[in-house]
């Protein structure tokens, strides 16, 4: 049996392979920790001002109740359950990258799987914030969390959607917790043997004794995938019952449609997905990291954004279609307001503008893909469309609420609304940027992994780029 | 069956559609028997307004020869409850005696019931409920005030069911249909609202019941309500039972 | 663990065959087309008698009941299933094609070669055009995807849909199939040359020659994936939904095409097995295939029930009127209890989810040859069930109730009579047929994928680990 031989010198006169040393690669990655940024500390304390502001919002909204909104009857749920099925939707980023990208073997995932998983948890977390804040008595919300009063036999009523969110969305947290740190131990072992004093204690413990053996490296991937297999249910599953809050509901056009669960899947991926792009930009620009955010992981995710984006523009079409399919009134009234009626026709064209349109058309350019700047934009945009979609999902359902028209409402979000959303965001970004003082953005040993696992062929004339898959 | 020394009732209200004028007083009478905080004009403009029971008016037809139409509508207390299921807190189930109950206690204010009614006639408390110094001594003792976020609807005035088989038992004798009367039936002045007990054949509620112009709201739901309806008497058609449905879309 | 006695794990089976030289390849696999002649020609009599018994009970059925629709749910059912399975095991290798796995190459012939069943397909559609009720009812119009569309809309329109698959499905097997015309050009003699010559329409394999295939087949490829949604979409909402009152389910397309991948899957499976098995090709055809193809399937057996549930969920929870008359016209088969369709039901959960899930679930079954195949036929069965639930459930409401809200009397299905199951084998033998023919003229095994297949891959070694080096070209 013939072998190709894997010869570490004839890779230096290769073209397609970037070859990064170890050291270029340790210095490089670890200066958020080792050297932070001139301009961390000051983006830190603008940003905590914001979370501040913003916390203080949420503590008048509590203090003097849910008047404060834009909210009415019968438009019950507005912007924080838009926001709220936003986030969760942008929590989808880390699992599909980092799972299954990791299930199929897709090598271009590598240096974004960390931020990917990151992403998912800060994103859940700022998700489980608004179902919270957005009940009339958020203090008393534990009893339908934890059913903590068996004495009066008070239990929480598990046939509730509203039950099955903390449940899905906890075991997705928990489950992208872990498996965010699992990848991170390598790394933390890594940067424990460069630190001194509190550090080197900080990361000697959370390091568990990390020294790269191989029963530790065998064990560390075996979790990895075990963790992606198990989390791929857990992915799917908490979309859709944030779907089914609304689709099990009967008296609300608009919502009662069988198509939701995997069309709020794919619409999850397709915004998280995104989310996932804006930040490698950012990343790339932020820290300099050139050498390893490359053009061509952005083409990769294009490529997989202009797939997605499509199914989910056939998912989107369903729904539409088989929603006017029954021709019942009420349902025809509902998206008459919606596609037609002002603002909302406004609203669904800059939707399907920048959810589809604007940045599906751009990617179909290789040009685009490769261009850090445009694939910045688009993916913003399509997070503009996702929140839009969300909303006008939401809102113009509860708007136009069965035959009774004489209880036909309008919604307005009032301003502290909006204030909460932005907090949202500056939130987020708070978390990443703390965690990125501490932790490594970018996952240093899947970096030198990637490093073994390519190589470049030679085929009669052509060079040809080739990944190494194992064989147990 | 009749209703016996125990209580095995099912609550349920007839509205003669045919007899209602739009008067409103059975939105004031429910507004003070219930203690429901008042409604001002800014409440009313931004949707909030509270009031259990409501008289939607419809126009029908085109000008000069335009009809008011009035229907009442309070909570249905659907058998098949959609707003029951979805509350994560239990704060509303269904009792044994036909109604849906709100426990104000366990609300935590999620809303998801009031998305579920295909009525919208549950009410979210945006505010804390305030009345004038001169209103405070008006308060009905009977019913609890609601507090700011949660949820309140119809009841079908069960504090007057309550005191009303309290007697009934002290006395040891059978309810007297008519004998419970909740506020809105009782302030109606053309009988168009009649409430009584489901299951005792011989009431009010039974013998109407059964009349050929009897339908229920959005019967497409499936929602089997205690709430029945009788149909608008019109002398120039003909009687158009069990498939009329409430509100057009002109 | 479930212990399997065929898992062959020596390295020597797995890893992909290194140094079989180019002509020995194509020696091996021109070699199948004429191997066990004799028995092939037995079985092809066979189908085509049972296939021409087959198209004569449809003409029979068709004359005498053209006027009851209520009679046609089991050939509906056979189209569905037709169209489910031989026009998704094209899709089975287009897609790792597009993401450039090297794994699909063995297997992409004989997938492709699956668009031939589209022929019994078209044939067995036209009488359910004839007896499909008409868009317009009694002078009022039916509810239908094709709202103000002209009157003809379903019927013609649907079969110009499958005509366009299968079109397209052709084209890309021939596309696909000129290079190695090309080597039955140069390595047969008599007819096989003949044919060759003529089909590989003077392939040299020039450069410019293979920039165009590969193109070629990039598009054909997204094409068919394109339309083949697009015909489920049609299928599914005309040939079922359309007709039940108040059925309104905008899941159920997808939950069609999704059920289409998993049969093509099976059938792909299920051919490849017997293929490795009847014409020697242990070979080219490894567990790596079998282990890959299962994997795909135990994915979209998960998808089955992911997209049943999603429906069933919001029916089951809503209890409208029209809620409670899908769950008891399609899961139940009756107002109260379990009805025939019921079981029907059951069964099919059984074969298409429950039973392939707990033996996929398995790595050491996917990881074998014998093992895939057990979930594959259980899940061919499983879908024809499925497919009669659905179909035949459908098609027995009475044309009078199309207009009503929702279905307020869940009809009494019927069994299939002798005429329906002479037309189910005949229509699968239709379907076979082509395959077992087309196997004469052209390999099974696509050559110059599995030559490619060998430049591209090589196992190499890295510190004590053995590996597959696989290239991928752009």
């Amino acid at each position: 049996m013939e072998y190709w031989s894997l010869n570490p010198t004839s890779l230096k006169v290769m073209q397609q392979k970037r070859n990064l040393s170890q050291i270029h690669t340790n210095k490089t990655l670890l200066n958020g920790q080792l050297n932070t940024p001139k301009w961390w500390a000051p983006t830190v304390l603008i940003l905590g001002i914001a979370v501040v502001i913003g916390l203080s919002a949420i503590g008048v909204m509590v203090n003097k109740g849910l008047g404060v909104t834009g909210l009415s009857r019968p438009v019950y749920w507005g912007l924080f359950i838009t926001t709220f099925v936003f986030w969760v939707g942008i929590s989808h980023a880390g699992i599909m990258i980092s799972a299954i990208l990791r299930l199929t073997q897709a090598e271009w995932r590598r240096p974004v799987t960390r931020a990917a998983e990151l992403l998912t948890v800060f994103s859940l977390l700022t998700a489980l914030a608004f179902p919270l804040i957005h009940a009339g008595r958020p203090w008393r919300i534990i009893y339908y969390i934890i059913p903590y009063d068996f004495a009066r036999g008070i239990y929480p009523n598990i046939r509730s959607p509203l039950i099955w969110d903390p449940v899905a969305i906890g075991t997705y947290l928990t489950g992208s917790t872990l498996f965010l740190y699992i990848a991170l131990i390598p790394d933390l072992g890594n940067l424990r043997d460069r630190t001194t004093g509190w550090q080197n204690a900080f990361y000697t413990i959370l390091a568990l004794g990390w020294r790269g053996n191989p029963r530790q490296w065998k064990m560390q991937t075996v979790g990895g995938i075990l963790l992606s297999a198990l989390m791929l249910p857990i992915f799917v599953s908490v979309h859709s019952i944030v779907s089914w809050d609304f689709a099990i509901i009967p008296s609300v056009e608009g919502w009662h449609s069988t198509i939701f669960a995997p069309y709020f899947v794919i619409g999850a991926v397709h915004s998280g997905v995104s989310a996932v792009v804006t930040m490698m930009a950012l990343m790339r620009w932020l820290w300099k990291w050139d050498d390893f955010i490359r053009p061509e992981h952005f083409d990769a995710l294009a490529r997989l954004l202009i797939v997605v984006a499509t199914a989910w523009l056939g998912f989107t079409f369903l729904e539409l279609l088989f929603a006017v399919y029954g021709l019942d009134a009420p349902e025809l009234a509902l998206r008459e307001m919606q596609l037609f009626q002002w603002p909302w026709n406004f609203l669904f064209i800059i939707f399907m503008l920048t959810a589809y349109i604007i940045p599906v058309t751009m990617w179909l350019f290789k040009k685009v893909r490769t261009n850090i700047a445009l694939m910045f934009w688009t993916s913003i945009l399509v997070n503009i469309g996702m929140w839009l979609e969300r909303f006008m999902i939401i809102v113009p359902g509860l708007a136009r609420k069965q035959p009774f028209v004489f209880t036909w409402e309008a919604y307005r979000p009032s301003g502290l609304e909006w204030l909460i959303l932005v907090w949202s965001f500056a939130w987020v970004t708070f978390l990443m940027l703390l965690f990125s003082r501490f932790f490594p953005l970018v996952p240093l040993f899947e970096q030198k992994e990637s490093q073994v696992f390519t190589d470049d062929v030679k085929i009669g004339r052509a060079s040809v780029p080739a990944i190494i898959r194992e064989i147990d | 069956m009749t209703t016996n020394k125990t209580g095995k009732q099912n609550w349920g209200m007839v509205v003669d559609v045919d007899k209602c004028t739009g008067c409103q007083a059975c939105v004031l009478a429910c507004q003070s028997e219930n203690n429901v905080p008042i409604n001002t004009q800014e409440r009313f403009e931004r949707g909030r307004a509270i009031s259990w029971i409501r008289v939607e008016r419809y126009w029908e037809g085109n000008y000069p020869d335009v009809k008011a139409r009035f229907i009442p509508i309070m909570c249905q207390h659907c058998e098949n409850a959609p707003c029951e299921p979805v509350c994560p807190v239990y704060a509303t189930y269904h009792n044994s005696e036909g109604l849906n109950v709100q426990v104000y206690n366990r609300c935590v204010g999620t809303r998801y019931c009031a998305n579920g009614c295909p009525f919208t006639v549950r009410f979210f408390n945006y505010w804390e409920p305030v009345w004038p110094e001169s209103f405070r001594n008006h308060l009905n003792p009977d019913v609890t005030v609601r507090s700011r976020g949660i949820m309140e609807k119809c009841s079908f005035c069960v504090q007057r069911i309550r005191r009303g088989v309290r007697t009934a038992k002290k006395e040891n004798r059978d309810l007297i249909d008519g004998e419970i009367q909740t506020a809105c039936s009782q302030a109606c002045p053309t009988s168009a609202l009649v409430f009584g007990d489901l299951n005792d054949n011989n009431s009010a509620v039974s013998k109407m019941k059964h009349d050929e112009r009897t339908y229920k709201l959005l019967p497409h739901l499936n929602l089997d309500q205690n709430v029945v309806y009788l149909a608008k008497v019109d002398p120039e058609k003909k009687i158009e039972s069990h498939s009329v449905e409430s509100g057009s879309h002109d | 663990m479930i212990k399997n006695p065929t898992v062959e794990m020596t390295d020597e089976k797995h890893l992909p065959q290194a140094n079989v030289p180019f002509d020995q390849i194509a020696k091996d696999l021109v070699r199948t087309t004429t191997h066990g002649g004799k028995t092939i020609r037995r079985v092809s009599i066979i189908l085509g008698v049972l296939s021409i018994v087959g198209i004569v009970a449809l003409i029979v059925k068709l004359i005498t009941q053209r006027d009851d629709s209520t009679q046609w749910g089991y050939v509906a059912a056979l189209v569905s299933f037709l169209l489910t399975v031989g026009g998704g095991a094209p899709m089975v290798a287009i897609a790792p094609v597009l993401a450039k796995a090297n794994w699909v190459r063995p297997i992409t012939r004989i997938s492709a070669i699956f668009s031939l069943t589209g022929i019994a397909t078209l044939i067995m559609t036209i009488p359910l055009l004839v007896v499909l009720p008409p868009l317009v009812v009694d002078g009022t119009r039916r509810r239908s995807i094709w709202f103000e569309g002209p009157n003809f809309s379903p019927h013609v329109w649907d079969y110009i849909g499958i005509l366009g698959l299968i079109i397209t499905g052709l084209a890309l097997f021939y596309t696909a199939a000129i290079p190695d015309f090309a080597v039955m050009r140069d390595h047969t003699t008599g007819w096989r040359k003949r044919v060759g010559r003529i089909l590989s329409r003077g392939w040299i394999g020039s450069n410019s020659q293979w920039r165009t295939l590969r193109m070629r087949i990039g598009m054909f490829g997204t094409f068919y994936f394109l339309i083949l949604i697009f015909v489920h979409f049609l299928f599914s909402s005309d040939f079922a939904m359309g007709i039940v009152p108040g059925w309104r389910d905008a899941i159920f397309p997808m939950y069609h095409s999704i059920t289409s991948l998993q049969g093509g899957l099976a059938a792909v499976i299920a051919s490849l097995w017997f293929i490795r098995r009847y014409f020697k090709l242990e070979k080219y055809i490894h567990i790596d295939q079998f282990w890959s193809l299962s994997r795909l399937l135990f994915a979209t057996t998960l998808l089955w029930i992911y997209f049943f549930y999603s429906a069933f969920i919001v029916f089951w929870y809503g209890r409208g009127g029209a809620d409670k008359a899908w769950i008891d016209l399609l899961v139940r088969g009756s107002k109260e209890g379990i009805g025939p369709m019921g079981w029907v039901f059951i069964f099919a959960g059984i074969f298409i989810f429950i039973a392939p899930w707990w033996w996929l679930i398995w790595n050491s079954v996917r990881r074998s040859i014998n093992g895939p195949i057990i979930a594959a036929s259980l899940i061919l069965i499983g879908i024809m069930l499925d497919r009669v639930r659905i179909f035949v459930t459908a098609w027995s409401v009475p044309t009078e109730h199309i207009h009503d809200k929702y279905l307020m009397i869940i009809p009494q299905t019927s069994l299939p009579s002798g005429l329906d199951i002479m037309i189910i084998i005949g229509g699968i033998c239709i379907g076979l047929l082509p395959i077992l023919v087309i196997s004469r003229v052209i390999p099974v095994v696509s050559i110059w994928e599995m030559q490619q297949f060998n430049l591209l891959s090589k196992p190499v070694k890295y510190m004590k680990t053995h590996g597959v080096l696989v290239a991928k070209p752009d």
